[in-house]
């Protein structure tokens, strides 16, 4: 009882922070890369945005229930004129891990760069029955 | 009775049949990056602004000095007038807005027609390597100027949006009005679209004199700098019915 009062106290703490400080930078030069998560029947679609990156410099990992995407810029970028603590940091690198609706088959995902753009195909578990119809 | 919300001009300003740009932020951002580029390098200055408790309590500080989320541009000579925002209109400000600023559009006697810049979404942009623009227009005119200047007409479909209503509150005041669709991402900033729309823009406005080249070698820049913007507008997009553009009408002939 005792424990659960105050992990809920510590929990609502948080949660408080994070609609004051929701950034989409981190002071280890991590930007949050725009991205979207499309649930398409027989797979899961997942896309980010990563300007100022080359297909060399992702490393995408997945496992049966989230996706990582690190990639670095092919130019780091300082904002020297931003806010107080952002003007000190140089960005250099796209971050996000995603959790994922439903269980995917690493094995069978793949991905493609284009136009700035990575799409990752990932396959979802599925065994498919086909029933007859009378 | 106060306004919800406020067109505030400047002092002194001086309008001369001004042609209305307007690019608030929408999918792509395509209006928004198309308005801000043009704004920039033709060194439009700061005329005006747009006030409402409708809108959050957010100002913006640019080269130290304090500004408004929402602002109006005019070049030089007063020929030309740019709306845009750099913070998201949030749903329940559409009306408001787009009345206030059809008012506004009437008031400083607009040359015809007012010019919203927006984006088409598509889901396979990622396949698309030169967008195109499609257009509405909101009367017999502003369609029959379209088609003199061969703009692909979006002829059966749902259009949500604040470019939506504005067409429908300059058609209210007898003002022409069309919105510039150009094919972008739907949640992505778009510099590409961007540089579609101005193209096009440049058969209504000929001293818009820009370099779209420089749009597109700085697009990587500028889709760094507005993934934040981005995000808040996907994220009102839904409350705006963004999702009925992919429907079908039922009435469709």
């Amino acid at each position: 009882m005792m424990n659960r009062q105050v992990g809920g106290e510590k929990g609502r703490g948080m949660e408080i922070e994070r609609r004051i400080i929701k950034a989409t930078w981190a002071h280890n030069g991590n930007l949050e890369p725009l991205y979207e998560v499309e649930d398409k029947e027989d797979e899961i679609l997942v896309t980010f945005d990563l300007p100022r990156v080359s297909k060399e410099n992702v490393a995408i990992n997945t496992t049966a229930d989230m996706v990582e995407v690190i990639a670095k810029m092919s130019n780091a970028v300082c904002w020297e004129r931003w806010g107080v603590v952002q003007k000190e940091i140089t960005f250099q690198a796209f971050r996000k891990q995603i959790r994922l609706p439903e269980p995917i088959e690493p094995e069978k995902a793949h991905a493609l760069l284009k136009n700035g753009i990575l799409r990752i195909t990932l396959p979802k578990i599925r065994r498919k029955v086909l029933i007859n119809i009378e | 009775m106060e306004e919800v919300v406020r067109i505030v001009e400047e002092e002194g300003v001086e309008y001369n049949n001004p042609i209305v740009i307007e690019g608030l932020p929408d999918v792509g951002l395509v209006g928004t990056i198309a308005a801000s580029f043009i704004v920039e390098k033709l060194n439009y200055k700061e005329i005006g602004h747009i006030e409402s408790d409708l809108f959050p309590p957010v100002m913006v500080i640019h080269d130290g000095k304090l500004k408004n989320s929402f602002r109006i541009y005019s070049a030089e000579d007063g020929s030309v007038v740019v709306v845009l925002s750099e913070v998201a209109v949030p749903p329940k400000a559409v009306y408001p807005i787009t009345t206030a600023l059809a008012d506004w559009f009437h008031k400083i006697d607009t040359k015809q027609p007012v010019i919203s810049v927006k984006g088409l979404p598509m889901k396979n942009r990622m396949d698309i390597e030169k967008p195109e623009v499609f257009a509405v227009g909101n009367n017999g005119d502003a369609v029959a100027e379209l088609k003199a200047k061969q703009i692909d007409l979006l002829e059966e479909g749902f259009i949500a949006g604040t470019y939506a209503i504005m067409l429908r509150e300059c058609s209210k005041r007898k003002i022409s009005a069309i919105s510039l669709l150009a094919q972008c991402y739907p949640v992505y900033p778009d510099p590409g679209a961007a540089v579609s729309a101005i193209e096009t823009l440049k058969k209504f406005i000929t001293s818009l004199t820009v370099d779209v080249g420089e749009l597109l070698e700085n697009a990587e820049e500028i889709k760094l700098k507005a993934r934040d913007l981005m995000q808040q507008t996907a994220l009102s997009a839904s409350e705006m019915q963004k999702g009925m553009e992919q429907d079908m009408p039922i009435m469709y002939r």
